[in-house]
């Protein structure tokens, strides 16, 4: 089943689907390094995770 | 399939069993798992390039390093000490996934300070008390300049503190002062030390190591450590979200020991300011990120002022930073 990351930074509406929690987990990394200059923990992206 | 009758079974040995669907279906039970299946040993561990990196950085670099990395060893060896309180209140509130996963919780501890006893020992050379102690940075006692905030001990004075009080409400035998008391000690341990203090610090190791081109393996063990940090928060976010559920009373509890130790976190991070070419602005504004992530959580609403406080760029005072 697909998974859905949204970022929770405030002010931030970026959304990310990929097929499989290995792959969302990388390009949220990705992204709060990108657009937030900081990093997030893997354990933190999969607890906010939905199902598609 | 059930071969025995439900009614003829004797309560008494029915509470000797603890699993159950839900619970091994659960978010926590979920947290042991992923705890085992990811697990790392020191001993896999290569410590050769970061003993030759040694040897070629100067004095200015050791000290520096050495400052941040004998903090981290004393760190890691206080909060495996502390968290026992936690694990016997998950007991008595029958909470046995908590107990099961805080198994792997403090296994990790020590692993962590194992980690850092390793790399002193075959990088700089010293692991009795008597030679790491030389390095470790006394600051006497930090001032605030402009009076308004205090800073504390968190490790060595509030863990113990919150920890006893969570001993005596769990001796004590009274739910929902053992639930209070379990916030207060997660909120302290999990959301205040390591979900936010000890974040900045973990990358400015980073950041720094990887400026110098050294110390693979140190970067590689803080990564490491990452990893196994990121259950131990949210597992600490988690039950806390579950309690203040059960009883909204409980959030100013988390409010209440944020508070206690404000200048801790309004500060600047240990090595913000040693380590040249560090951008100060990016690790508070870190801060304010885990802060605010930590309260989501924990389903609370963030102190605004707080916030304020800790991206006021005058307030600049250098808080010591233990780890988590």
């Amino acid at each position: 089943m697909a998974k859905r990351w949204t970022c929770v930074e405030a002010g931030c509406e970026y959304e990310l689907v990929a097929p499989d929690v290995e792959s969302v987990v990388k390009g949220a990394q990705e992204h709060i390094a990108e657009a937030h200059s900081s990093f997030e923990l893997e354990e933190m992206i999969e607890d906010v995770l939905e199902d598609v | 399939m059930a071969t025995t009758e439900r009614q003829s079974l004797d309560p008494d040995v029915v509470r000797k069993f603890h699993f159950t669907r839900e619970m091994i279906e659960g978010p926590v039970y979920r947290k042991y798992q992923k705890a085992i299946r990811k697990f790392w040993s020191v001993e896999d561990l290569d410590f050769t390039q970061d003993a030759e990196d040694w040897t070629r950085i100067d004095d200015e670099r050791k000290r520096g390093l050495l400052g941040v990395t004998v903090r981290f060893l004393a760190g890691e060896q206080n909060v495996t000490d502390e968290l026992v309180p936690m694990l016997t209140a998950s007991h008595a509130l029958n909470r046995f996934d908590w107990t099961v996963y805080l198994s792997t919780f403090l296994m990790e501890e020590a692993k962590h300070s194992e980690f850092f006893m390793r790399w002193h020992d075959r990088v700089v050379g010293v692991l009795e008390p008597e030679e790491v102690a030389q390095h470790f940075l006394v600051r006497g006692k930090t001032i605030d300049p402009s009076g308004r905030f205090e800073v504390r001990d968190v490790l060595h004075e509030a863990l113990p503190y919150y920890g006893r009080q969570l001993m005596e409400a769990t001796m004590g035998g009274i739910e929902a002062e053992i639930e209070r008391a379990f916030v207060a000690f997660s909120a302290a341990y999990n959301a205040f030390v390591e979900g936010v203090l000890t974040m900045p610090s973990y990358e400015i190791v980073i950041d720094t190591t990887t400026s110098w081109n050294a110390f693979p393996t140190l970067r590689q063990g803080f990564k490491l450590i990452l990893m196994d940090e990121g259950r131990h928060i949210t597992f600490g976010t988690y039950a806390t979200r579950v309690l203040i559920e059960k009883d909204p009373s409980y959030e100013e509890e988390v409010h209440k020991v944020f508070d206690a130790y404000r200048g801790n976190i309004v500060g600047l991070v240990e090595y913000q300011k040693a380590v040249p070419g560090l951008d100060l602005q990016k690790y508070q504004t870190m801060k304010v990120r885990h802060y605010r992530n930590r309260c989501r959580e924990m389903g609370i609403t963030p102190d605004e002022t707080l916030i304020e406080q800790i991206l006021d760029p005058s307030i600049d005072f250098v808080v010591g930073v233990e780890a988590g």
